[in-house]
């Protein structure tokens, strides 16, 4: 069977070229061939497509320098931005403290004001009134004397008018009747 | 076809020194065996230039591999 | 098991006849050769046209696969000298994706770089720039001393290591950078041949047998995304094998 089976090969594959033997104008074709192909890719594709490799490489570098800048700015404004932040900060507290200093310097001041304008007020009015109880004690007791004197002399006798009068005997009678009144 | 990596270097790098040992020392013993009229001599080549086969290889993957890496080898 | 009647797809189906005249260069693989370097040309110059710093979509689809190249091949293998190394790499894996990526495009359907002489072609110029790149930094005498001397051996075991160095350089090197793309493209698109060859048999076939082909031709849809895969991968393992020889010959050591 396998002998049938070579033999059949044999007589089926006697007539079939060798492949591995080379055609010397296939190869004198495939070395212009290659020839043309690597001359025109060295041409026309590689340098293009290293120039394309290169802007590449630079626009990367490029855009990671332009990155890092904004990076150092975006930094730089961020400390910036705080340090504005923090002294807006302080300035406010300062401007609490002070507001709150001078708050109570207000009230202590407007108080001690109040309370000035009150005693003055107080003290005046209590003045006024003793005045005027002196003015009234004062008038009273002069009325009271002239009145008094006026009766007696109505009663004793207008004689005694001036000599009443200088004697003061009036006013003693008067210290008298306040003393026992006390 | 023996996978896609670079150690294709290394496989084809051996079956080159066991191709080029097995045939320059097995051609030289049969040639021997030609002209001497003698039937040993071919096998005597073939193993001989199995032998240098693999040491060459031994030299260059192994020995050398450890002191200096063989600049084909390197991925 | 095949059936009389059946042909298996064979080497003959990855030879075309000329489409017209007698020349090779009427042939399907050298046409879409050609045609794979109008459109890469022409996508990675309209997509890079503008080199603008926010990509449109088409930037940004050149760029990513010219920055895989640049940064994931060439900037992490070769080191500091990467830049002078860009467009030939980027010419490298561009090239032999499309290429390969033709294999499932429909219409067009062949992997161009199932037919050796394509592959060889590439691995000439990476064995020419390796070397060279060696040669004129150490000088041809310090280049061939390093190569075949590693340091740290017994001298009488140089005469078995040299030459089987030598021949790594020199030989070994090419030949299974061009065979390993060779080889992928050629089993993948033989193997797609099959199931689809395969599931058109069936079809013609009796009524039973064309279920099966069914299951042919799903099986081809399956594996052309596999492929895919495979013929992307391919062309990233060229492309670091030669980025890695490129990074071998300028380093010092060694």
């Amino acid at each position: 069977m396998t002998s049938q089976l070579l033999l059949k090969a044999a007589t089926v594959y006697k007539d079939a070229p060798s492949p591995v033997v080379p055609s010397v104008a296939e190869i004198i074709v495939g070395l212009i061939a290659f020839s043309i192909l690597f001359i025109l890719l060295k041409v026309k594709a590689v340098p293009a497509f290293e120039k394309a490799y290169a802007a590449r490489t630079a626009a990367i570098e490029g855009g990671i320098e332009k990155a890092e800048f904004a990076q150092k700015e975006a930094e730089a404004a961020l400390a910036a931005y705080t340090a504005q932040l923090s002294e807006a900060r302080a300035e406010a507290q300062a401007i609490r403290e002070e507001a709150r200093v001078q708050g109570s310097a207000i009230i202590e001041d407007l108080r001690s004001k109040a309370q000035e304008e009150a005693n003055r007020i107080t003290t005046a009015a209590r003045a006024s009134i003793e005045a005027e109880r002196q003015q009234a004690v004062a008038s009273l007791r002069h009325e009271v004397g002239s009145l008094a004197t006026e009766l007696a002399s109505k009663i004793v006798g207008e004689a005694l008018d001036d000599q009443v009068r200088q004697s003061g005997i009036v006013d003693r009678f008067l210290a008298d009747l306040e003393k026992s009144e006390k | 076809m023996a996978g896609g990596t670079p150690d294709d270097g290394a496989f084809w790098t051996i079956t080159s020194y066991l191709i080029a040992g097995l045939g320059f020392w097995g051609g030289c013993g049969f040639a021997a065996d030609h002209f001497l009229k003698t039937g040993y001599w071919t096998l005597i080549g073939l193993l001989l230039g199995m032998g240098t086969g693999f040491y060459l290889i031994w030299i260059r993957f192994i020995r050398d591999d450890l002191n200096k890496p063989d600049p084909r080898l390197k991925k | 098991m095949a059936q009389p009647g059946f042909v298996p797809p064979s080497s003959s189906d990855f030879f075309y006849n000329p489409s017209f005249g007698s020349s090779i260069v009427a042939t399907k693989p050298v046409m879409l050769l050609l045609f794979s370097v109008i459109i890469i040309t022409a996508f990675f110059t309209l997509s890079a046209r503008k080199s603008a710093v926010v990509p449109s979509r088409l930037q940004f689809a050149g760029e990513a696969v010219y920055g895989f190249v640049r940064n994931g091949i060439g900037q992490d293998v070769i080191g500091e000298e990467f830049q002078r190394f860009t467009p030939f790499l980027f010419a490298i894996f561009t090239f032999i994706l499309t290429n390969n990526l033709f294999g499932v495009v429909p219409f067009m359907q062949f992997p161009t770089m199932s037919h050796i002489g394509f592959p060889v072609s590439i691995t000439i110029f990476v064995y020419i720039v390796y070397h060279w790149v060696a040669i004129k930094k150490k000088g041809l005498g310090r280049y061939l001393k390093e190569m075949c001397f590693m340091p740290g051996v017994p001298k009488p075991i140089y005469i078995i290591l040299a030459p089987v160095e030598f021949l790594t350089y020199f030989a070994v090197r090419p030949l299974t950078l061009a065979m390993r793309l060779f080889g992928n493209m050629f089993a993948g698109h033989l193997l797609l041949l099959l199931f689809t060859l395969g599931g058109e048999y069936m079809l013609k076939s009796a009524a039973f047998v064309k279920a099966f082909a069914v299951l042919s031709f799903g099986l081809a849809i399956g594996l052309s995304f596999f492929e895919m895969g495979i013929e992307a991968l391919q062309a990233y393992i060229f492309t670091l094998l030669a980025a890695l020889y490129i990074a071998g010959a300028l380093a010092d050591e060694h």
